[in-house]
């Protein structure tokens, strides 16, 4: 009998695994409030689809303020001497330059120089950082800081977020009793005694805050907030209505508008953070970072693609429509599309592929099919490329924020 | 501070073979070595006063003749003592298989009912391998971006293949990736002749013959004929022709010069530092270490995550180690010609005793059964030891790396007793006339030679870490991403053994690099 079978470890009684969507530590309060019981799952929990209608909590965003529950999203701890070395190792952006307690807007590619996945670097000291993303990345962050001294840990269930967005959100946290966030610039971070943390971001582009608690505290946090907001007009809201203040932000998501190299089958799919108009997420200058020699070919050789922000004739919305140069060549493909409520235009998101969006701009039309009770009705429509943000307001980065 | 075009890292054969490589084109080039001399898994060590044995490789198979005149290692003192050495496969049963010039038989003189089987196997992949022996003198072929020259290079090789008749390609393409136990049992019966080919094939990995991939591993080894041979002098002598050519093509050696890191800026080589704070540049290092080590010397901040995780994966669990004895008398085989324990002796009674002792290694245990390949150099070459004494050499496989009870001088000691105890049995009278031993552990050998996991060809030279995989894709054309920063030891293709070619590769690979540059 040899050793290594006798010492193999004993069997354990392996621990139920949750079956289905898993509801978040805010699922108490939110289940009640939902009057659709619209739900839909978002990396393994239940998330909310919409309250009641979308278009109402899409204008709560843009006139009082919204909750939405942040907490499916993957966050990660990167702790250690070597934290600010491995952080700008994943990352294309130079993080030095990046304040502490700061949030910074950021991508990370593979060593094609194809864009793995989209988030929020949070800059706590050059020896703390968290990364917030769509994507779990904990083994690819693993791979990362492969030789470095740093501590990784996956944050993304015993840390929950709620994002409260709209013109009245910062009355909300005057209301609530979180002082000092009045000097909070945009991507400012703020930490409170009993361990609450704000950053003055979100997905919107409006005047909004992310807040951050450990899991237990998710329920006071959310009754704390809801009481404050009584009179200011604060709701709950799902992804939908968030889903239309985030397009006319011009925000890209991944999945959406381009797919992660590590889940595309096709590696033509990739996208490099010039092909997505990232370029100043770029930064050559920090020595190197994860796909560098790649994307300083890239660069050479011009993208290969464009995302560009279009404005379309008509108030159809051109979900998943075929762009053409000249009515006759297949330019390219919308991405995210919607009528917005409050620009009063047609809107979209769309990747072209190279030369149109960077050399051909001019003469671009969508083919919109438009279903009308049974039959489509189709209608090829001029659209022209606009400048990203569609919606910007100035309460956005107005500081202080006004009171309501 | 001194300038260098080319700063070489580790004095071993392929090192050596890359440094006069360069040289020879007039580039000013530095070897730096750990160790106290020059040689590498060439080297000798000194059993007692006057008793020389081979360090590490014992017998030469791999050097090919266009490396030796390259080199020229001939006009600096390296002369075959023994060309085309018998092999005798041992059988612990006393029945003894001679393989001597292609023939097969019985030590006894009768013939041996494989004997045709064998040799019209042996000759079949003998042509194999010559087919593929070309791939081993240049850079594999990359898979992406190779461009047109490439693609013409590995249209040469699948042409001459396609020449070789319908019939050889097919059975080449049966065999090339399959496993040597099946192939070699297919055709002739288990027993010490079969032994000899599976031990061929898996001699220095941590894989037994049943795992897919070794017919490739058999070969690669069988390229330049699968001679062996021993150099005039030992293989001291041979690590002096390649030290002495490099110095006379103008390369500076230095001994125990440790390097502490490999400088890079701006994504670019631009020196190493040694371990005595000390520090040199130069336009290009190679480094004969595994690529792991080397970038960690260059720091893993340079290279992307996936090359690193390609990096960390490569399979490097050593499985073998030395066992040196000084003798007081000449070695007998019983019931062997005299003549003939000058030959390679060769324990490896079977397939299933290979596979059996590869168990062993996998489970961290040493080995009960004993299999190795052992030579008595001062059988062919008095001029190795003074006073009438000989030096024993033995490579004993299926000696785990990851040893369960740990490797100390109780496990040594204790590995030393099985070996002797083997050799005893088939030469009795042996372990009486043991007047001095030494053995080197797979984790001694890692320590003394910097082979990562102490494995002999810095990585497993078996079909998916061969080629353009070998060490990893990405590097398998010798050139690392940083710019100006080679490998040139065992971990790049063609890998392991004593034949020169990864250093003359990467040498190569240098100087299309720097005519690239100029044009």
């Amino acid at each position: 009998m040899n050793k290594v079978l006798k010492n193999s470890p004993t069997r354990q009684t392996p621990v139920q695994v949750p079956r289905g969507l898993v509801p978040t530590p805010f699922h108490a309060r939110l289940e009640p409030a939902n009057i659709t019981q619209d739900w839909m799952g978002w990396s393994g929990f239940l998330s909310a689809r919409k309250f009641q209608s979308v278009e109402s909590e899409y204008f709560a965003i843009r006139n009082q303020a919204t909750l939405f529950d942040l907490s499916p999203m993957h966050k990660y701890r990167i702790e250690g001497p070597d934290a600010l070395t491995v952080v700008n190792r994943l990352l294309t952006r130079d993080v030095r330059k990046l304040k502490d307690n700061r949030v910074g807007y950021a991508v990370w590619c593979d060593e094609d120089g194809s864009t793995i996945d989209d988030g929020t670097i949070f800059r706590f000291t050059d020896t703390h950082f968290r990364l917030c993303c769509q994507e779990p990345q904990y083994t690819w962050l693993c791979d990362v800081a492969w030789g470095f001294d740093v501590t990784l840990t996956d944050e993304s269930e015993t840390v929950v977020g709620l994002s409260m967005q709209g013109p009245t959100s910062y009355s909300v946290l005057k209301a609530a009793g979180f002082e000092g966030t009045e000097g909070m610039k945009p991507f400012d971070i703020h930490h409170f005694d009993d361990g609450i943390m704000i950053s003055r971001t979100g997905f919107t582009g409006d005047l909004g805050y992310e807040l951050w608690a450990d899991a237990e505290a998710a329920l006071p946090l959310y009754d704390r907030l809801m009481s404050a907001g009584k009179e200011l007009g604060l709701r709950p809201i799902g992804y939908d209505a968030l889903n239309m203040a985030r397009i006319e932000a011009g925000f890209m998501v991944t999945g959406v508008e381009f797919q992660s190299i590590h889940h595309a089958l096709r590696p033509t799919r990739g996208r490099t953070p010039f092909d997505l108009g990232l370029d100043r997420l770029v930064h050559f200058d920090k020595g190197h970072f994860n796909g560098r020699r790649a994307l300083l070919q890239a660069k050479e050789k011009g993208p290969r693609y464009a995302l560009v922000a279009l404005e379309i004739d008509g108030n159809k919305p051109a979900h998943q429509a075929l762009v053409y140069h000249k009515g006759k060549t297949e330019a390219g493909l919308i991405t995210s599309a919607l009528w917005s409520p409050i620009c009063k235009r047609n809107l979209a998101l769309a990747m072209l592929k190279a030369p149109y969006g960077i050399d051909i701009t001019a003469d671009l039309k969508v083919e919109i099919y438009h279903d009308k009770e049974g039959k489509y009705d189709r209608a090829m429509v001029p659209a022209k490329i606009v400048d990203r943000p569609f919606f910007n307001n100035p309460r956005r980065a107005a500081t202080p924020p006004a009171l309501c | 501070m001194s300038n260098f075009d080319t700063i070489i890292i580790g004095a071993g054969h392929n090192g050596l073979a890359a440094a006069t490589r360069l040289a020879q084109t007039g580039q000013k080039v530095l070897v730096l070595e750990q160790g106290a001399t020059a040689g590498g898994a060439i080297a000798q060590s000194e059993l007692e006063p006057g008793v020389f044995a081979p360090r590490y490789a014992h017998l030469l198979m791999g050097l090919g003749m266009p490396e030796i005149k390259t080199l020229g290692l001939q006009d600096h003192g390296y002369t075959p003592a023994v060309s085309d050495m018998p092999t005798i496969a041992l059988c612990p049963t006393g029945r003894h298989v001679v393989l001597q010039g292609g023939t097969v038989h019985y030590a006894d003189g009768t013939p041996h009912p494989d004997a045709a089987a064998y040799q019209t196997l042996t000759k079949r992949l003998t042509k194999f391998a010559a087919g593929i022996a070309q791939i081993s003198r240049q850079a594999p072929p990359a898979l992406t971006g190779g461009g047109w020259r490439q693609a013409v290079d590995l249209g040469k090789i699948g042409l001459n293949m396609r020449l070789q008749g319908k019939d050889d390609l097919r059975e080449f393409m049966r065999v090339a990736l399959s496993n040597v136990y099946d192939t070699v049992l297919d055709e002739i019966a288990d027993g010490p002749l079969a032994g000899v080919l599976g031990f061929d094939a898996i001699l220095g990995g941590h894989m037994g013959p049943r795992a897919p991939g070794t017919m490739l591993s058999l070969l690669t080894r069988m390229r330049e004929g699968a001679q062996r041979s021993l150099p005039k002098g030992g293989m001291g002598a041979l690590a002096a022709s390649f030290t002495n050519a490099a110095i006379a093509a103008g390369v500076e050696i230095r001994c125990n010069s440790t390097v502490f890191e490999i400088s890079v800026t701006e994504d670019r080589v631009t020196g190493v530092v040694l371990q005595d704070g000390s520090s040199l540049t130069c336009g290009q290092v190679l480094s004969s270490l595994d690529p792991k080590t080397t970038m960690r010397l260059s720091h893993i901040r340079h290279y992307d995550a996936e090359m690193v995780r390609r990096v960390r994966h490569i399979r490097t669990k050593g499985a073998v180690a030395k066992v040196n004895l000084a003798l007081s008398e000449a070695p007998k085989i019983s019931g062997l010609d005299d003549s003939l324990s000058a030959a390679r002796w060769v324990m490896a009674p079977s397939m299933d005793a290979l596979e059996l002792g590869y168990n062993g290694a996998k489970y961290g245990r040493l080995p009960d059964d004993v299999i190795f390949e052992a030579v008595v150099p001062s059988l062919s070459d008095p001029s190795i030891t003074t006073g009438n004494r000989h030096v024993l050499s033995a490579i004993v496989q299926y000696v785990p790396y990851g040893l369960q009870q740990g490797w100390d001088s109780n496990s040594n000691s204790d590995l030393g007793d099985r070996v002797i105890a083997a050799l005893d049995k088939v030469a009795p009278g042996l372990a009486d006339s043991v007047t001095a031993r030494e053995v080197i552990s797979p984790q001694d050998i890692e320590v003394e030679t910097g082979a990562p996991g102490g494995h002999w060809h810095h990585g497993e030279l078996i079909a998916d870490q061969m080629l353009m995989m070998r060490p990893a894709p990405g590097m398998e054309r010798y050139a690392l991403p940083v710019s100006g920063l080679y490998l040139c030891g065992a971990s790049a293709h063609p890998g392991g053994d004593v034949t020169a070619l990864p250093g003359l590769n990467a040498a190569n690979a240098v100087l299309a690099g720097l005519k690239r540059k100029a044009a």
